[in-house]
């Protein structure tokens, strides 16, 4: 790749995209600050020092993949897919138990959680199926290799346990089927099925699964166990009013009532709405907006249907986080510890979110041109 | 073909997409502004704390300082069965506390082995050392709660003037009861934030007003005294098989309470149920028929006044005159009395007779000045004032009847305050309990000193009714056996026939015996009241011996000596004034 080409190639990046990337990426250090701050004399929990350090490889990774050619890593698709379900088996062996539940794998003693990784692969996947020339998306055929792909993933995933990522490739694969031309009439058929089953799923979940779906149809059930986060995130936010308590001066969050250890990384939005308002609220939405914008704008202007599918699949899996993270953090959606893209604390899926953004630029700057 | 199709459904699906954020922006718009105002007051009063500071209660002290009530704290040991089950330390811990708390292993076993549970006592007011000990074995879920409790390290005596604050630190009765503003203080007032662990935040103050600690309360009764009346109640119950019994001993110049106790009585650091007939403090609140003690009163308002003299001779009908149609009757038949010796006699007629020729206003106005039929103004709750009707309600034979003690409702310290106040010359002293209160920083809140009420005598009425009341315990007298050994003693029986059914009963009454001592100076004044004494019933056979008993010691232990010793080993007096001179004796 010569000089000129690749200043070509950064001209043609998503530069509003990659500006509110940044924004967000900021926002994420300083309120994670916040969220360790407990006073000028208290020392601090140093958790902003590693987030800087994870968005640097974060931003490494996202531009290595933003200038290597999509359908190179296309071609690697299967072969990538297969590490990925590798690495979800080894982790249910090999994992690091933390609250019961194994999801780390140690990495030169770096924890990294294999399943961000494998559901992007999952996406690859499924993209480049969806994508064949062979593929007919109106064959029963299709439907059921698509589901193959995507359950084993998520079943792998949903035994570690870790049930709310593993649900995220639910919308995602339904809406790359979607955008795949499957037509809606079946997919219709299949959500209706899915919802029937649903009070079997009820049996499968475990207490803590229950309590929470509970909790968030009567926040008042169980307010000092399984509804207190809830109920101090939605005290939270609601206290931040319309500019805020100001950076540093969140009192939920500074004084420990949001709860230490879940502020930085589940409930970061909660310390953000506090301490910056309904104002701070809307600009970090309109940031993930532009973002998730660049993604439907990179998918609609694809050079080919595999990058079309790519960015799409991508990019439901993002919004998926952001919405189901917000709307977790004012009580529209039951708690699940998915985490906000680019601004929660922590390193697997700082990286899995650039790369998958980096993919996405990938599509984006090898785009038709008219 | 397909690709314009999969163009479009991107499209919608993004239009989705943007419309599930228009709603994550609506619900975020209601939470920041619509309960903004709501939430972040939730807010503000999750962190806000408000504490009193809890001040000790106040002690109470005798006039020797002699502590008699304090505050001391105590420990609740207190468990977490839930986490000790979970962790299955149940058995060990349990058996480390029962070995420490001298408690049945098993049973603190069973208490701490609920896995429902979160919170137990396992054993409730553990003194300091023992605490200590068991919190030296670092138990986990295993804490203890502060709590402070009254201890009264004297047990039962004085109970009815100490009396006894509750588990809330509120006084129930006695000085503890009247002096529970004093004694309770004054709470303090903390009001800050905490954080999420419920930690209080010591930056965030907003507002700290110290408590005032309870103040102590210093009365004037003198332990050793109280101990010897104490004992000698004990003793005179068992002697005469009283049901009840009551003595007080009181200053003569200052009206100070030196010893008060009552039979029934009950122990202080024992529980106690209320409404029990044990609380009542009988010196104060129990109000009798005096009988013949009150004939002092009349006799030396009738003597001050110059109604008679003391060799005045009155008819004593020998032992039964009718007066307007009703029968009156003498212990003894006597004939002839002089008034000397109708008071050492102790004769009704006579004082019946010496009543009806003061007439009622001046009987009525007399007694009154004695401070009868009106409460002393002791500081202690439930005093009686007594019953002394006003004479239009009078029948033609009442003076009769008052005469001798009957007809009026009195309580011991009445009596004992008249008697006293013939001691003190005629003065009429209020009776104090309480010598002064002082807050924790020694600052006198309030000081009582002697307080005349009225003077109902001249001193000179006064002295010759002393001499004449000295009689009573000399040699014939009725209350010969109150007599002092060395000291002349002044003083007056007093037998009332209790009311049973609304006749006088002939079996059951109220003996007592009231004086001074010594006569010549006189420094004590002193009443015993026995309540239905078998075998010698009299004032003078049962209350006597107990009055003599409590006399003689309390002396010894106040110093007070008789003017003849005095004079003995004071070298400066050259010449010594002769003894006065004694009459009818």
């Amino acid at each position: 790749m010569n000089g000129r080409l690749l200043g070509q190639r950064a001209r043609r990046l998503d530069w509003p995209a990659m500006m509110a990337i940044l924004l967000l990426l900021a926002a994420g250090v300083a309120f994670i600050y916040s969220a360790g701050w407990r006073g000028e004399d208290a020392p601090s929990t140093g958790f902003h020092r590693r987030q800087i350090g994870w968005c640097a490889v974060g931003l490494a990774v996202f531009f290595t993949a933003a200038l290597t050619d999509y359908r190179r890593v296309g071609a690697q698709a299967y072969g990538l897919y297969a590490v990925g379900l590798a690495t979800l088996v080894a982790v249910l062996f090999l994992g690091v138990k933390v609250y019961g539940a194994r999801r780390w794998l140690d990495f030169f003693g770096q924890r990294v959680q294999p399943s961000e990784f494998a559901k992007l692969a999952t996406i690859l996947a499924l993209a480049r199926y969806l994508a064949a020339p062979a593929t007919d998306p109106r064959s029963r055929e299709t439907l059921i290799v698509a589901a193959l792909l995507a359950g084993a993933p998520f079943l792998l995933i949903a035994a570690e346990p870790d049930l709310g990522s593993a649900a995220t490739l639910l919308p995602v694969t339904a809406l790359m089927l979607l955008a795949a031309g499957v037509p809606a009439r079946t997919l219709g058929a299949i959500a209706l099925g899915g919802l029937a089953l649903l009070p079997l799923g009820w049996l499968a979940l475990g207490d803590y699964q229950r309590s929470r779906i509970l909790v968030f149809l009567d926040p008042g059930r169980d307010p000092l166990g399984a509804g207190w986060n809830s109920i101090q995130s939605g005290i939270a936010v609601g206290s931040g009013g319309l500019w805020g308590k100001g950076w540093l001066r969140g009192t939920q969050n500074v004084l420990g009532f949001l709860p230490r250890t879940v502020a930085p990384t589940d409930f970061i939005f909660s310390v953000i709405a506090e301490e910056k308002g309904f104002a701070g609220s809307l600009a970090l939405l309109a940031l993930y907006a532009i973002v998730l914008a660049g993604g439907v704008r990179a998918a609609l202007r694809a050079r080919d249907p595999f990058g079309r599918l790519l960015a799409a699949g991508l990019t439901a899996l993002l919004f998926v986080h952001v919405f189901v993270n917000i709307a977790m953090t004012i009580g529209l959606a039951p708690v699940t510890g998915l985490p906000l893209p680019l601004v929660s604390y922590g390193g697997s899926f700082m990286a899995a979110a650039l790369l998958a953004l980096g993919w996405i630029q990938s599509v984006f700057v090898r785009r038709r041109v008219e | 073909m397909m690709d314009r199709v999969q163009r479009v459904r991107l499209l919608v699906l993004a239009l989705a997409l943007l419309a599930a954020f228009a709603r994550l922006a609506v619900k975020i718009r209601n939470c920041h502004l619509g309960e903004h105002a709501e939430l972040r007051r939730l807010a503000n009063e999750r962190r806000t704390v408000e504490r009193p500071l809890l001040v000790g209660r106040g002690r109470i002290l005798d006039r020797n300082g002699h502590l008699l009530a304090l505050d001391a704290m105590l420990y609740h040991v207190c468990a977490d069965p839930a986490r000790l089950v979970e962790t299955h330390r149940a058995e060990t811990v349990g058996a480390q506390l029962a070995r420490l708390l001298a408690l049945d292993p098993a049973t603190v076993v069973g208490r701490i082995s609920q896995p429902n549970r979160r919170y137990v006592r396992v054993e409730r007011f553990v003194k300091d050392d023992e605490a200590r000990r068991i919190r030296e074995l670092n138990l986990e879920h295993v804490w203890f709660e502060p709590v402070s409790t009254r201890l009264y390290p004297r047990g039962a005596t004085a109970c009815h003037v100490i009396g006894f604050s509750n588990a809330e630190g509120v006084g129930g009765a006695g000085i503890e009861q009247r002096f529970d503003a004093y004694l309770r203080g004054r709470p303090g007032i903390r009001i800050s934030e905490r954080d999420g662990e419920k930690n209080e935040m010591y930056g965030r103050r907003l507002l700290e007003i110290a408590g005032q600690e309870g103040a102590d309360i210093e009365l004037t009764l003198h332990l050793d005294l109280q101990e010897i009346v104490e004992t000698a109640l004990d003793e005179a119950l068992a002697a005469t098989g009283a049901v009840g019994a009551w003595a007080a001993i009181e200053e003569v110049r200052t009206g100070e309470i030196l010893a008060m106790a009552s039979r029934p009585n009950y122990d202080l650091s024992a529980p106690r149920l209320s409404l029990d007939d044990r609380l009542r403090n009988r010196v104060i609140g129990d109000v009798f028929e005096p009988g013949s003690t009150f004939k002092s009163a009349v006799i030396a308002a009738a003597l001050d006044q110059g109604i008679v003299r003391p060799d005045d001779v009155f008819d004593c009908e020998n032992g039964t005159w009718i007066y307007r149609g009703k029968p009156l009757r003498d212990y003894h038949p006597y004939g002839a009395l002089t008034v000397a010796d109708i008071i050492k006699k102790s004769s009704n007629i006579g004082a019946a007779k010496i009543a009806l020729k003061m007439g009622d206003e001046r009987l009525e106005t007399a007694l009154r000045r004695f401070g009868f039929g009106r409460a002393t103004g002791i500081e202690l709750p439930g005093e009686e004032s007594g019953i002394l009707r006003p004479r239009s309600v009078w029948t033609v034979q009442s003076p009769t009847r008052i005469a001798m003690g009957h007809e009026v409702g009195v309580t011991a310290l009445q009596v004992l305050n008249a008697m006293c106040a013939i001691a003190n010359d005629g003065f009429l002293m209020r009776p104090t309990i309480v010598r002064r209160v002082r807050d924790a920083q020694g600052r006198v809140l309030l000081e009582t000193g002697p307080e005349v009420l009225g003077r109902p005598l001249s001193a000179a009425g006064a002295r010759r009714m002393a001499a004449l009341l000295e009689r009573v315990t000399q040699e014939g007298g009725t209350g010969a056996r109150a007599a002092v050994p060395g000291y002349r003693v002044a003083g007056k029986t007093g037998t009332a026939e209790k009311i049973v059914n609304g006749q006088y009963s002939k079996t059951l009454n109220v003996a007592s015996f009231v004086g001074f001592l010594p006569v010549e100076q006189p420094a004590i004044g002193l009443i015993v009241v026995l309540d239905e004494p078998k075998g010698a019933r009299t004032g003078g056979a049962a209350a006597g011996p107990v009055f003599r008993a409590i006399a003689q010691e309390a002396v010894r232990i106040l110093g007070i000596y008789p003017e003849d010793s005095v004079r003995v080993v004071d070298p400066t007096q050259e010449n010594p004034p002769s003894n006065p001179p004694e009459n009818e004796s």
